[in-house]
């Protein structure tokens, strides 16, 4: 009598491993397949300078995306991040003047704090994190145009966030290598406590986790703290980038995050996913926004591209057999 | 026996006290904010203002009877920016303009609501058959209207020499510009279709208890595609009219309209869990939305703060609307 029944899941999760698989590698074959395919396209892609480029430009999308996948593993989404980093650029410039070197951890703290007001409101009032943070987007925006008087705010002495210019060893950009370990630390960060499995259940059910005595609320509130925090660190990136900050800045960086997002394989109806794929992720959507000109498509097919790739990665990496109605 | 006929009474009774009340809220917030600003502002309540406020609030009423028809469904749209871009773009490169010898006049306007209707349909074939949620879906079907509009403009811009389209914009018909009549016809259709047709009575099942219609048989699924596709038509209609007001096809033309389209539709008594609401409480919406946003205008503050404003208004609305619930909904995502 044991037989089948042990049996019968494991013919199950046979049949479902392929696929499963085929998911799983997705963000590093396409990463595989674009840097190939650009190395064709153009033999000079493949050099120190260019890639040198190229991860600087990933640097603050790795920072985003990977702070908004926590929010993606509890089941939600947080579409507020680009608004939050382009409001965090204003505040930067803003202070910069005249808190100097304290102005970074100023401006990520208050970055936390918006994303935790944002993840209570979801929390305590029950309302969809998409209307949430759609709300938020609405309002961070407003903010940031009525503090920055809708223009752009520059930076003179950008002394101290200069130091993400720098490079690691003469090739890795600091930014890059910054992202890097934010990625790690998250994710080193989630393996050593249980955390991981205090998101996972969040995401996969989250009735389940709750009789089990998962502190669901308070897990979300945090992954709405993690997701703030790094888009106000991927301001201080783009400050340091680009000399200014503006109210709109970071505004195109919300659908390349969340394609980052879904590219890497992390399920939108939450529990399946790694802030690792969304580095993958994020790399391969940089490579796409460079690769394009390279190979002569024009940058207006970007767009396109985006919304497809995120179609088309959700419905592979949906898990189909969670949900039965799909609103 | 008289105990329990008592017992199964009260609550229905509550239950149609509550409806009434939701009925009745969004008109009489729209009176009361309007006598607040009225009061405060010898500006606005000028006969010339409350002109500019229903004609302002033409292409928004368009969007928004669109999105009525989804979010009665339970699904979300979110890609009205997006629409209204690539038909704006299509119309003022298909009327009399500056960039090619195009004069279509009317059949020009029909292509770019078509346009719209192919984008909606797109956006309900990816939650239908690909199972996409539908904010996902339209996050992506927005990014590529965009895509496409940008495509068009091709760095120059088209405007328009079309002397009825840019009339629509400029011309009065008692009182109100021909945009705000159209508006005021499509409230009409769209009212039509909710109540008489099979298309706007599925919709509110749709959203009311998909399961059940489900497993009675009816086929759901087309009716998602053409609800999402109706929606489309509306939002191309909306582009359509933003060009007559701009005198130009702009990608930007429909930047912000999802949101406040949301917005309106939220605080007119429409549920974003679906099965209630419906157009005549999104107009109503829309008015209570751009009289806000005028009157703080007029009362000194400044118009940056709109955004702001609606985001924290829809915010409360869906609390709002949630809190009776609260203790049956254990898990929103």
């Amino acid at each position: 009598m044991s037989i089948p029944v042990a049996l019968q899941p494991a013919t199950v999760s046979a049949k479902a491993r392929p696929a499963r698989r085929l998911t799983g590698f997705m963000p590093i074959i396409a990463l595989a397949v674009l840097v190939a395919a650009l190395t064709v396209a153009d033999p000079g892609f493949l050099t120190q300078r260019s890639l040198t480029a190229a991860s600087r430009t990933a640097a603050p999308l790795i920072v985003l995306a990977a702070g908004a996948t926590l929010v993606v593993l509890c089941g939600g989404i947080d579409l507020s991040i680009a608004a939050l980093a382009s409001l965090s650029t204003v505040l930067l410039a803003l202070w910069l003047p005249d808190l100097g070197g304290l102005a970074t951890p100023v401006v990520v703290l208050v970055a936390t704090v918006i994303g935790a007001v944002q993840g209570t409101a979801h929390v305590l009032l029950r309302i969809p994190s998409f209307i949430v943070t759609l709300g938020g987007l609405s309002i961070l925006s407003a903010v940031a145009l009525v503090v920055s008087g809708a223009g752009t705010v520059r930076v003179v002495d950008d002394s101290a966030v200069k130091w993400l210019d720098l490079y690691v060893g003469g090739y890795v950009p600091m930014s890059f290598a910054v992202a890097v370990v934010v990625v790690a630390l998250i994710a080193l960060v989630l393996r050593v406590t249980p955390l991981h499995s205090w998101i996972s259940a969040t995401g996969y059910s989250e009735s389940a986790a709750r009789l089990a005595g998962t502190p669901v609320d308070l897990v979300k509130v945090g992954a709405f703290c993690v997701s703030g925090a790094c888009a106000g660190l991927a301001a201080v990136m783009l400050v340091s980038r680009q000399f200014s900050g503006g109210p709109t800045m970071a505004d195109n960086l919300l659908l390349p995050a969340v394609a980052a997002i879904v590219v890497g394989g992390t399920a939108i109806t939450g529990g399946h996913g790694s802030v690792w794929r969304s580095l993958a992720g994020a790399l391969v959507v940089t490579l796409l926004r460079v690769g394009l000109p390279i190979v002569g498509v024009p940058s207006a097919y970007e767009q396109i591209l985006y919304g497809v790739i995120i179609v088309v990665a959700v419905a592979l990496t949906l898990d189909r057999s969670r949900v039965s109605i799909i609103k | 026996m008289t105990v329990t006929a008592g017992v199964t009474a009260a609550p229905r009774r509550r239950t149609r006290r509550g409806a009434a009340f939701r009925d009745a809220g969004p008109p009489v917030a729209l009176v009361v904010i309007f006598g607040i600003f009225a009061a405060l502002s010898p500006q606005f309540r000028s006969v010339d203002n409350v002109q500019n406020i229903v004609d302002a609030a033409a292409v928004l009423a368009v969007v928004t009877c669109g999105i009525t028809f989804v979010l009665m469904m339970g699904s979300i749209d979110l890609s009205a920016a997006g629409v209204m871009g690539a038909a704006a773009l299509t119309v003022s490169l298909l009327v009399a303009n500056n960039r090619n010898d195009n004069d279509f006049g009317l059949l020009g306007i029909l292509v770019a609501v078509l346009l719209g209707c192919a984008f909606g349909c797109l956006s309900g074939l990816a939650l239908v058959l690909l199972k996409v949620p539908s904010f996902m879906a339209t996050l992506g079907v927005s990014a590529v209207g965009l895509g496409v509009a940008t495509l068009l403009f091709a760095g120059v811009q088209p405007n328009i020499s079309d002397t009825m389209l840019k009339g629509w914009a400029i011309e009065r018909f008692l009182g109100f510009s021909y945009l705000t009549w159209i508006a005021a016809a499509c409230v009409l259709v769209g009212w039509l279709v909710q109540r008489y047709t099979r298309l706007g009575r599925y919709a509110f099942a749709i959203g009311g208890a998909e399961e059940v219609l489900t497993l009675s048989g009816v086929r759901v699924k087309p009716y998602k595609i053409a609800v999402f596709a109706l929606a489309g038509a509306f939002y191309g209609l909306g582009g359509v009219m933003v060009t007559s007001q701009l005198g130009a096809g702009l990608v930007q033309a429909g930047d912000g309209y999802d949101f406040s389209a949301i917005t309106a539709a939220v605080v007119g008594g429409t549920l974003l869990t679906g099965g209630r609401g419906g157009v005549l409480h999104s107009a109503v919406g829309v008015l209570l939305v751009m009289v806000l946003t005028n009157g703080l205008v007029q009362v000194g503050v400044s118009p940056y703060w709109q955004g702001g404003v609606e985001g924290l208004i829809v915010v409360a609305a869906v609390a709002a609307a949630v809190i009776p619930q609260r203790r049956r909904n254990q898990v929103v995502k």
